[in-house]
């Protein structure tokens, strides 16, 4: 986690110069236009990055179920929205383009279980885009979410993984996730958000409601197919 | 003006024998517009649909009447393919608005092709889920005709239990003889090329043919004039290879050419003579063929047919090879000599030689047609666009004079036709033999006319071959029989007695690879299925159950490169698009996988696996709706299939309707009495109902069918458990855990009884063992039971958690909440 100090001590990377090196339109505020290079700090407690959750997939404990939402974002610069977002290519992203905070929201025909939130973000490409301060809500509908988790990213690279479990590491059963940027890197104003996955446990599709078998001798005999 | 039509015909049967659709449709377009007459039209059909468009056919013959068989039956066929099946059975049996024929009245009407016109309509009344009348159409069609092997197929298929040894018989002599013309008529005129032809076709030169139809003129009867047959043997030699042949009266060239005969004969079959003696039951002969007159012929073939082993590799080419070696051996020993002892006599070597020097359906006809276009004057050859395919198998049998007069003179084009291609033969299959054995067997039909010994011992020898292919029938019928009734065992039994030869073949090894398939005994199936690709690695048919079982087996790199494989092969099979669903399925990206099957269901959608597969894919991304429909589907199409009422079945219970999921595992057990499997759900739908003893019964009844299904046992200790029998429970197993030592299960399961007993310690230690077992601690409610339950050092609070986790279970799992909450109780006690 980065102090305040650290935070406003470190510049925006757009804008000036190096507008050549982001073609997108400057992130950020009216104010705090540095053009000025920076020297790349290292924060000692960086965001780890988390497994690739096609890992997690092929164990078979987990699924995808985002296909199954709805999906619709506060704003988008265009051609930079939720197909970007969904389209398993981590070179695309999602761009906001609005005031903050930048929402993703989810919703699902029927209540789903849902087991762990994974969203791909870059610091080296997307820098001050990147996010720092995400907040998961679950609910109904947009009138009653809550929040269940929030979250600081420091530099992140990589997957982040957010599991959406209650106290008792059940796995929360909702019609709809809210996903809430709401702030990034540098002060940041528009953010990137790369890719966005939702897992669902899977259930055993075996009869009898025992724990998972774990022999292939085993599996062979508990479903015809 | 027939007379004219002669060489376009011939060009247009040689372009269709070349594989060259673009040049016979060209020329058949032609003909067609030139003489507008109902052959040529049929015959611009047949390029039509040889050409792979059936389409094209449909339109064309349904754009002009239609009155000859052979027309309406092609037609017919265009129909099914184009699925227009009330249409097809219209044109077939007559609609709803004329009165329906009988089957009598389609025998006469469609006379050869009678057994073909059957077996088509049975499949469209099994189509439209009329089984009772496609099933007489099958009978009745395999009645007239033994041979076919598909009735049957279709017969097991749809449930019934013909008997193969009243089906593959020849009844009576007439029976067999009668056949044979049926066969050969029908295999000409209806079927598409087959690609089978033999590579020793290529050794024959224009004189052979025309040496042959020399022989046959000089035997046939007298009575037939000897006119120039020009036309005829300038089709034949222009056909077969231009440069060779001059046209002109046949005699000098013929005359000069008869002296070669023994010659070619030699030369035709040189090549193959140092090749093992070793032959099927039928279609060979022993390669030392004693001398006609003694008698031994018969003796030694019967001999030979036990003999097996023929070498898998090269095995098509050779038998071919063999037959024409062994029956030319006879032309060579016997004729001359024995043979000759009548005129007619004579002819019989040389049809023999010309009937396996092209073993390819067509060519069938050509002991029959070699006669015709010698024996008959020119001014006669009008008749044959009248005659053609028009021959009434009644008479066709008769004899074989009729025979020759039947037969249109065109026919020597089809059997050059035949000759023609070189490696044509990939297929080690029975229908090689099959076909070969209908050549043989033909020339009964002309040894009926002498009553000479060694004819007789032909016959006999043919007969004793047709036989033989009867009997091998016999035996895959009954091993299909039941394997479609799913006696798997008795199938794999049954068809692994056939001689070494037949067994490893594609089509015997996929049949015995699903019954281990069905068996659940993936391992050897497996094996088979490798086996199977190795010998025929273009063997698509069957590859569909080779996938499903290494998804089972988890086998994800022998999955992939299967279904690439078979994509990159055949992308228009639904069994390629399953194996490539079943490969991402495994790898768990159900999305996909949902892709493919449903492109497998696109390019087949009467295929009924690839919807139980699809809903399989949507029952495990949990899109239930979806998958009913699915499994629905997969039953509409084939009734007998029962992983889809499985499937059903299994839905219901995920939805907890337990007594629909009983009736529905029940309806799958009433077609698949033997799999363990089906028992194990249904034992376990039945403790849901709290029918324990009932469940305990089937769960019994199962491990009885298959001893080492683990999980059958397993169901059974949990219900053991669940009843508070623990020490039935425990024995149970521990005679489990002999059979599946590294499964964490078990030993989870024996804890929770060491638990219900209080042995603590015990509990625990399998407990943790069930822990260590689960590798990629892929098991998080073996983990997270567990860890609450058992780690004294876990912080969390235990009384009030514990009570929520125990609600929670309770609702999740019917089947051991009880015993849940009961074990919270003990252990909220211990803590």
């Amino acid at each position: 986690m980065s102090t305040d100090g650290e935070r406003t001590s470190r510049v925006r990377l757009h804008g000036g110069k190096d507008n050549s090196l982001i073609p997108q339109s400057p992130n950020g505020g009216r104010k705090g236009f540095l053009p000025q290079n920076i020297f790349k700090m290292t924060t000692p407690n960086k965001t780890p990055p988390g497994a690739d959750p096609k890992q997690l997939e092929r164990t078979g404990t987990v699924r995808e179920i985002g296909s199954q939402a709805v999906w619709s974002l506060s704003s988008c610069k265009p051609g930079f929205g939720v197909d970007q977002l969904r389209d398993d290519n981590l070179e695309t992203y999602w761009q906001s383009d609005g005031s903050q905070p930048h929402l993703v929201n989810i919703q699902f025909r029927r209540k789903t279980t849902v087991k762990t939130l994974c969203i791909y973000a870059d610091y080296k490409s997307d820098e001050s885009y990147t996010p720092s301060k995400i907040s998961v809500r679950v609910g109904n509908n947009f009138h009653n979410l809550q929040e269940i988790r929030q979250l600081e990213l420091v530099e992140p690279s990589g997957w982040i993984h957010v599991p959406l479990t209650d106290n008792h590491k059940k796995p929360t059963r909702t019609f709809m996730i809210q996903i809430a940027v709401l702030a990034n890197h540098q002060n940041g104003r528009d953010t990137h958000m790369r890719q966005i996955k939702i897992y669902t446990p899977v259930e055993e599709s075996s009869i009898g409601k025992f724990p998972r078998c774990t022999t292939i001798d085993f599996m062979m005999y508990r479903s015809i197919r | 003006m027939t007379v004219l039509q002669e060489p376009v015909q011939a060009a247009i049967w040689q372009a269709l024998n070349h594989y060259a659709f673009r040049d016979a449709v060209f020329l058949a377009e032609r003909l067609y517009a030139e003489v507008h007459s109902e052959e040529a039209l049929f015959l611009l059909a047949t390029c039509y649909y040889r050409s792979g468009k059936a389409y094209k056919a449909y339109r064309l013959l349904k754009g002009h009447s239609c009155t000859t068989p052979q027309c309406k039956y092609l037609l017919a066929k265009c129909c099914v393919d184009l699925s227009k099946l009330a249409e097809g059975e219209q044109i077939l049996s007559g609609g709803v608005f004329n009165k329906q024929k009988s089957h009598d009245d389609i025998v006469t009407e469609f006379g050869d092709s009678a057994c073909f016109t059957l077996s088509l309509l049975g499949h469209v009344y099994c189509k439209t889920d009329r089984l009772a009348k496609g099933s007489e159409c099958y009978q009745k069609s395999l009645s007239l005709n033994p041979f076919l092997w598909s009735p049957f197929e279709s017969l097991c298929e749809i449930g019934e239990k013909p008997d193969p040894d009243q089906t593959f018989k020849l009844t009576s002599l007439q029976n067999f003889s009668s056949c044979l013309p049926n066969s050969c008529t029908t295999l000409v005129s209806n079927h598409t090329l087959s690609h089978r032809q033999p590579e020793t076709v290529l050794t024959e030169t224009p004189q052979d043919t025309i040496e042959l139809n020399r022989l046959n003129l000089e035997s046939s009867n007298s009575k037939y004039s000897l006119n120039t047959d020009s036309s005829v043997s300038y089709i034949d030699s222009a056909v077969i290879s231009p440069d060779t042949v001059p046209l002109g009266t046949g005699t000098s060239i013929l005359s000069k050419q008869v002296q070669n005969k023994p010659k070619t004969g030699r030369s035709l079959l040189g090549g193959p003579a140092a090749l093992s003696p070793l032959t099927p039951s039928f279609g060979i002969l022993p390669l030392e063929t004693p001398s006609p007159g003694d008698g031994s012929y018969l003796q030694n073939y019967t001999n030979t047919s036990s003999v097996i082993d023929v070498p898998s590799t090269g095995a098509p080419s050779k038998k071919t090879f063999c037959v024409l070696q062994s029956v030319a051996r006879i032309g060579q020993t016997g004729t001359k000599s024995v043979f000759s002892q009548s005129g007619n006599s004579r002819e019989v070597t040389p049809i023999l030689v010309a009937q396996t020097q092209s073993s390819g359906p067509q060519t069938s006809t050509t002991p029959q047609v070699l006669s015709p276009t010698i024996t008959s004057p020119p001014n006669a050859l009008p008749r044959r666009s009248s005659r053609l395919f028009t021959s009434d198998s009644s008479t066709t049998k008769e004899n074989s004079k009729k025979l020759k007069m039947k037969f249109p003179p065109k026919i020597p084009n089809r059997k050059t036709k035949s000759k023609t291609n070189k490696g044509g033969i990939t297929q080690p299959n029975i229908n090689d033999s099959l076909e070969i054995t209908k050549l043989d067997s033909a020339i009964i039909s002309e040894g009926k006319i002498s009553t000479i010994t060694p004819q007789i011992q032909a016959f006999n020898l043919q007969k004793a071959a047709a036989e033989g292919l009867m009997s091998l029938l016999r035996e895959m019928g009954k091993g299909y029989l039941a394997l479609c009734s799913y006696n798997c065992k008795e199938a794999i039994n049954i068809l692994s007695h056939l001689p070494s030869h037949h067994y490893n073949t594609g089509w015997v090894l996929c049949q015995i690879g699903r019954a281990y398939f069905e068996l659940s005994e993936y391992m050897q199936a497996e094996r088979i299925f490798s086996e199977v690709r190795r010998i025929e690695n273009y063997r698509v048919e069957g590859m569909e159950i080779y996938s499903t079982t290494l998804w089972h087996l988890q086998k994800d790199v022998a999955l992939s490169v299967l279904s690439k494989d078979l994509t990159d092969m055949d992308k228009n099979s639904p069994e390629a698009w399953c194996a490539a669903g079943n490969c991402f399925s495994l790898q768990r990206e159900h999305d996909i996988a949902i892709k493919f099957f449903q492109r497998a269901i696109q390019v087949d959608p009467n295929y009924a696996y690839a919807y139980t597969l699809l809903g399989h894919e949507f029952v495990l991304t949990e899109e239930l709706d979806k998958a009913l429909a699915c499994f629905r589907n997969a039953i509409r199409v084939n009734p007998r299939h029962y992983n889809a009422w499985y499937g059903l079945g299994m839905i219901y219970y995920k939805q907890e309707k337990f007594s629909l999921a009983e009736m529905h595992f029940q309806k799958a057990l009433d077609i698949n009495p033997q799999s363990s499997v089906l028992l194990c759900h249904i034992g376990v739908v039945q403790h849901a109902l709290k029918k324990s003893e009932k469940a305990l019964d089937t769960l019994n009844k199962a491990i009885v069918i298959d001893p080492k299904n683990p999980l059958c046992k397993f169901h059974r200790a949990s219900v053991l458990f669940a009843n508070e029998k623990y020490k039935s429970a425990l024995q149970e197993l521990e005679e489990l855990k002999q059979i599946v030592p590294k499964e964490s299960l078990v030993y989870f399961l024996i804890g929770k009884v060491y638990k219900k007993l209080g042995q603590t310690h015990l509990a625990l230690m399998n407990f943790s063992w069930a822990m260590d077992l689960d590798p990629k601690g892929a098991n998080n409610q073996i983990k997270e039971a567990i860890d609450k339950r058992y780690l004294p050092d876990d912080e969390e609070p235990i009384t009030q958690e514990e009570q929520i986790m125990g609600t929670d279970e309770s609702q999740e799992s019917s089947m051991t909440d009880a015993d849940d909450t009961q074990l919270h109780a003990a252990e909220s006690d211990e803590f």
